[in-house]
């Protein structure tokens, strides 16, 4: 039935001539510690004496928590400490892990006066065993004083709703914190009004986006204690390693020097832990205790408590010529930041950065109504943003192809942005503020559109398996980032010992995707030695160098560019050393493969440097460089689905899946394509199951994962990744990123093919059977 | 965690674990794969102060052929009758309805015993049982007594089992060579996933004629629903798609469904009608060996 390889990956070209460690599938350096079970998570082992924390939830989504009496709970000897807010400093900050000024508002404390939505913190208990916790949490008292809520963002900014947030000092949200208004933006490039009024057909639609979450395999965990010098210890699962001890110190009424946060291997993240989501709760009860403390989110938390992407309407206006000549875009976003402004701003600033310079037009207006409500927190979730609004602009250019008459794939080969071009937003529209002006300087898209489409056969759709079914392709293209320009920076240091092996230190934080392997590979590559003789750390504050964290598509392109100098200036220490050792001209000195090579016959292997430096020259040969990029470079991707629809039923199939990637160099062909799989999954599962249902009073109804419904490897299509590699000439090796772009395309190129199959056009994601059969049948 | 707060027993009779069941009364559970039972522990929907595992009465794991009827033991997992050549020969639409159900992992735990005992409306073995005609063997303080699996279900959670009482057997009739039976389930994704709604079939066509029809549906009401309309407007008639199709709209009208997170009410109706001819149409091709 299908021509698709079950080998996966299209042919990819061997490494680069001359290269031994990137662009090669080395095995993961953190692999064979996590298939053997040793104790590497943070959970895996806690210190002696350690006390379980549990968080008590508001069973309110809007009350002020007037009056607390834990006495009960406390009456219990194996309950140790009951702390609400009363108990603890009550300093505005935002919990989202993002560099300092944060540009999120700071609309948060640590245990609130106020419950703002369902599943609040409202105290936090720690007790000698997670039973002895749990039982407390049933017998705390409090007395609220409830309040009308929230829960449709479109009533949010009504004259007489309530208000969510009654900050004396408002930083960061939106007016000085006059409404529910937590962040706006409003971006005109050219005149758009004009520009619609002289375009031959004007389309305009609305999207819904629903409010989903990552579903990391490992919950949000953290444990504290304090140490034999009195300073605060945190061993967390998270993201943001510096952000936090950052955003710690200043909460905690101390200095980043009685801080110390470690990141052991992480279970996933997703974005969901670019957040501090339970690292307060256990500092404050080992401040308050002097004991350790742990915290774990349950699945139901999670689904709770944890964050969320932003749930987004979108209002999208295109004008088109009849040629195809796309001419002016208006794009109005409605999104729901949900009780507190975590990224508030920036999801939705990138939504809008990161979609419209797909087809740079001269006329673009993009406007962000970023409302609190009492419903579960938004925040920062693989994509941040851009898959909303790609779900938006690839449904739209469909739409927009049917009404002209155009192969859809012909309006974006005519439109999509090119190399050489300007981005007309990215100078407009930059975390929320004016930002730097980007040029393309590497793409394939030209290549991924085309290649896509061969592979899943564009123009020829397979027939039906069954009578009842409807089949149909669709595609979807996307960009992205790689790291935040001029925001993002990372250091590295690297360390040479005397066998030659390198100690690589980096704050970039390995979450589970593999950056400790490609940071490897690229430090490996650099100095010439093998792969395995990279002994990477990754990330404590006390030993690693700084890094904003694991997010934006950041860490091949600015944390690699860090390793790549750290290393490169090893080397040229090695080289003067050697040339004094061999009393020659620093010219005439060279690595090749790892060995260095003077004049005549002289040669010495890295041991043999490193013994030359250490017991001769007696230095450590050590460096650390730093790494920021004024460029954001766009990964590409263009995407394909098959489906079939039952048209009984309304259920949908997606039996072939192909994406065709542009991600600049490619470090480690395995763990790239692992990226797409992931990404992959996860936008199938936005663009046809997953949902977290908030009912009226603001209770998710499906907080676990029998009702919250992922994909699962029996839901997943047969799977083609194609790689089209460029040479980024900003990145190191020519990297750009593949963390998020892919997430973009799956949600429009499944709509897309159900429009091409039966005719129906699903504007409201998922794409339920339910769904989908009612839109059948209404027409 | 708080809710493994419990006494744990390992009875190695049936006698002795009715005995405790009868003790305990309802300050107990058994158990059997757990895969229902841990989750209701963990959840809050059930406290015990003791469970009894069941899972060392090894006799309780046999399939095997007692004349005229397939007896399959309470505590064989879902994953050992799937693939037994017995139920396959016998029954295999049994087989068919289980291997939709939940995944792998949860199959090689699960068993039917729980899935009866639990009584939940979306189980998915209890309509394709009650649709051939099969029954439950129970064993009390008081001795044993079978009962008809479309008896065995009260209402939600409820069935005719008393403190106790514990399931050790279901038993299926060989079929007529002549029958046919279908199980149709629809669900939101393929892994993991409870029914929206199922359809079990089981038709007799003789000489080009529908002479018996039994139609079952689970998850559109409190407990397995026979669709008495449904089967009954195709006996005596040639099996056709129109005459499926029509009794696909008699069983929409039979069921009870709820809204819920899996579906509005309307929907689930719609897909019974759906799944009620698919199941009509798959269980005559079978009897009259058209298809396996
Ligand atoms: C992820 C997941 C997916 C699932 N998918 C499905 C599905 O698709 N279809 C479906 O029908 N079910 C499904 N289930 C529910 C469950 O797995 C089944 O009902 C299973 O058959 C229960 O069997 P068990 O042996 O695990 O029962 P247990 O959990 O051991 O017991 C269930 C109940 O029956 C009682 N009990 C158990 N054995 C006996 C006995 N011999 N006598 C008397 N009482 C007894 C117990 O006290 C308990 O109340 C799913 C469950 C999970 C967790």
């Amino acid at each position: 039935m299908s021509t698709l390889k079950d080998g996966r990956m299209a042919p990819h070209e061997s490494p680069a001539a001359g290269r031994r460690s990137v662009g090669v599938d080395v095995p993961k350096s953190d692999g064979e510690k996590l298939v053997r079970g040793r104790p590497v998570f943070t959970d895996d082992v806690l210190p002696s004496g350690c006390l379980f924390a549990k968080v008590l939830r508001s069973p309110h989504a809007h009350a002020r928590i007037v009056a607390l009496d834990a006495s009960r709970a406390l009456a219990d000897p194996e309950v140790v400490a009951v702390l609400w807010h009363p108990d603890v400093p009550q300093i505005p900050h935002t919990r989202a892990g993002q560099s300092h000024p944060e540009p999120s508002p700071w609309d948060t404390t640590i245990l609130p006066t106020k419950a703002r939505f369902v599943g609040d913190r409202v105290a936090v208990v720690a007790a000698e065993t997670l039973a002895a916790a749990e039982r407390a949490l049933e017998l705390i008292d409090v007395e609220y004083e409830v309040l009308p809520a929230i829960h449709d963002p479109a009533a949010a900014l009504d004259a007489d709703a309530p208000m969510i947030h009654e900050v004396p000092d408002p930083r960061g949200i939106a007016k000085g914190g006059e409404s529910n208004l937590a962040a706006m933006i409003d971006v005109q490039i050219g005149d758009v009004d004009t520009a619609l009024a002289a375009c031959d057909h004007v389309i305009e639609r609305t999207y819904v986006l629903p409010r989903v979450q990552a579903s990391h395999i490992e919950p949000h965990v953290s444990v504290s204690w304090i140490d034999e010098d009195d300073r605060l210890v945190v061993r967390t699962s998270t993201q943001v390693p510096f952000h936090l001890r950052r955003i710690l110190a200043r909460i905690l009424e101390t200095s980043e020097s009685r801080i110390r946060v470690i990141k052991p291997r992480v279970g996933g993240g997703f974005g969901d832990k670019q957040e501090m989501v339970c690292e307060d709760l256990v500092a404050v009860l080992t401040l308050r205790t002097g004991r350790p403390v742990r915290l774990e989110f349950t699945r139901e938390e999670e689904l709770i408590a944890a964050r969320f992407r932003h749930p987004q309407t979108i209002t999208m206006t295109t004008g088109v010529m009849n040629d195809g000549t796309l001419v002016a875009n208006r794009m109005v976003v409605l999104a729901d930041t949900g009780a507190y402004g975590s990224h508030a701003l920036t999801v939705q600033a990138n939504t809008g950065q990161k979609v419209l310079p797909l087809y740079p037009l001269k006329h673009i207006h993009y406007h962000v109504d970023s409302v609190y409500t009492n419903n579960p927190i938004s925040g920062a979730f693989r994509g941040y943003g851009a898959p909303q609004g790609f779900f938006a602009l690839e449904s739209q250019m469909d739409e927009v192809a049917a009404v002209i008459g155009m192969d859809p794939l012909e309006l974006r080969r005519k439109n999509h942005i090119r190399l050489g071009d300007v981005d007309p937003v990215s100078a407009r529209l930059n975390e929320g503020k004016e930002g730097l002006a980007r040029t393309v300087n590497s793409s394939s898209l030209e290549e991924c559109i085309r290649r896509g489409a061969e592979a899943i056969g564009w123009g020829a759709t397979p027939a039906p398996t069954h009578p009842r079914f409807k089949r149909g392709l669709g595609v979807g293209v996307a960009m992205q980032g790689s790291g935040i320009a001029g925001v993002d920076w990372a250091a590295a240091t690297v360390k040479l010992n005397e066998d030659g092996s390198v100690n690589l230190l980096v704050g970039a934080t390995d979450i589970g995707q593999g950056s400790d392997t490609v940071l490897s590979q690229i430090c490996a590559e650099e100095l010439g030695v093998p792969y395995e003789k990279i002994i990477i750390l990754s990330s404590d504050t006390d030993l690693t160098p700084f890094d904003v964290g694991a997010y934006a598509s950041s860490t091949t392109y600015v944390s690699g560019g860090a390793v790549a100098k750290a290393a490169a200036d090893l080397k040229n220490q090695l080289l003067t050393i050697m040339a004094e050792h061999w009393q020659v001209n620093l010219e005439d000195v060279r690595f090749v493969d790892g060995v260095c090579m003077g004049p005549r016959d002289l040669s010495l292997d890295m041991g043999g440097v490193a013994h030359t430096a250490l017991y001769t020259a007696k230095v450590q040969p050590a460096a650390t460089a730093s790494h920021m990029s004024d460029d954001s470079p766009p990964p590409f991707s263009a995407q394909f689905a098959d489906v079939e629809v039952d048209t009984e039923t309304g259920q949908v199939f997606v039996r072939r899946f192909v994406s065709a990637c542009d991600f600049g160099t490619v470090i480690h062909p395995k763990l790239a394509e692992g990226q797409v799989d992931g990404a992959v999954a996860q936008g199938l599962g936005y663009a046809l199951c997953e949902e977290v249902l908030v009912d009226d009073e603001g209770r998710v109804r499906n907080p676990n994962f029998l009702d919250y419904k992922i994909f699962t490897a029996m839901d997943m299509p047969l799977m083609e990744v194609i790689m089209l590699e460029t040479e980024e000439p900003s990145g190191p090796y020519g990297v750009k990123a593949a963390g998020e772009v892919v997430i973009n395309g799956p949600a429009p190129a499944v709509v897309n093919a159900i429009a091409a199959a039966t005719g129906v056009r699903i504007r409201h994601i998922p794409a339920t059977p339910e769904r989908v059969w009612r839109a059948m049948h209404e027409c | 965690m708080a809710f493994c707060d419990f006494k744990l027993h390992k009875p190695e009779s049936v006698t002795e674990a009715c005995r405790l069941g009868r003790e305990f009364g309802r300050t107990c559970a058994y158990m059997s794969g757990g895969t229902e039972l841990l989750v209701d522990l963990r959840s809050g929907r059930k406290k015990v102060a003791h469970v009894i595992a069941l899972g060392g009465l090894k006799e309780l794991r046999e399939i095997r052929r007692d004349g005229d009827t397939l007896h399959i033991g309470a505590q064989a997992t879902l994953s050992e009758i799937a693939e037994a050549p017995l139920v396959h020969e016998v029954f295999p639409a049994l087989a068919e309805a289980i291997v939709t159900m939940a995944g792998v992992q949860i199959r090689n735990l699960a068993t039917m015993g729980g899935n009866f005992s639990c009584g939940v409306p979306c189980s998915d073995t209890p309509p394709i049982t009650c649709a051939a005609g099969g029954s439950i063997v129970v064993a009390g303080p008081d001795g044993e007594r079978e009962v008809a699996a479309r008896d065995f279900v009260l209402a939600p959670r409820t069935t005719v089992l008393n403190p106790g009482d514990i399931v050790t057997a279901i038993r299926i009739p060989v079929q007529p060579t002549t029958s046919g039976a279908s199980f149709q389930r629809f669900t939101m994704r393929r892994g993991s996933a409870l029914a929206v709604a199922s359809v079990s079939a089981w038709l007799n066509v003789e000489q080009g004629v529908i002479t018996a029809a039994r139609v079952v549906m689970g998850a559109v009401g409190p407990i397995p629903l026979f669709a008495e309309n449904c089967a009954a407007s195709v006996v005596g008639q040639a099996p056709g798609d129109s005459v499926f199709a029509d009794a696909g709209a008699l069983a929409a009208a039979e069921a009870q469904p709820i809204s819920d997170l899996r579906g509005s009410e309307q929907y689930r109706r719609d897909v019974v009608a759906v799944l009620a001819r698919r199941a009509l149409a798959c269980a005559a091709a079978r009897a009259e060996g058209r298809t396996s």
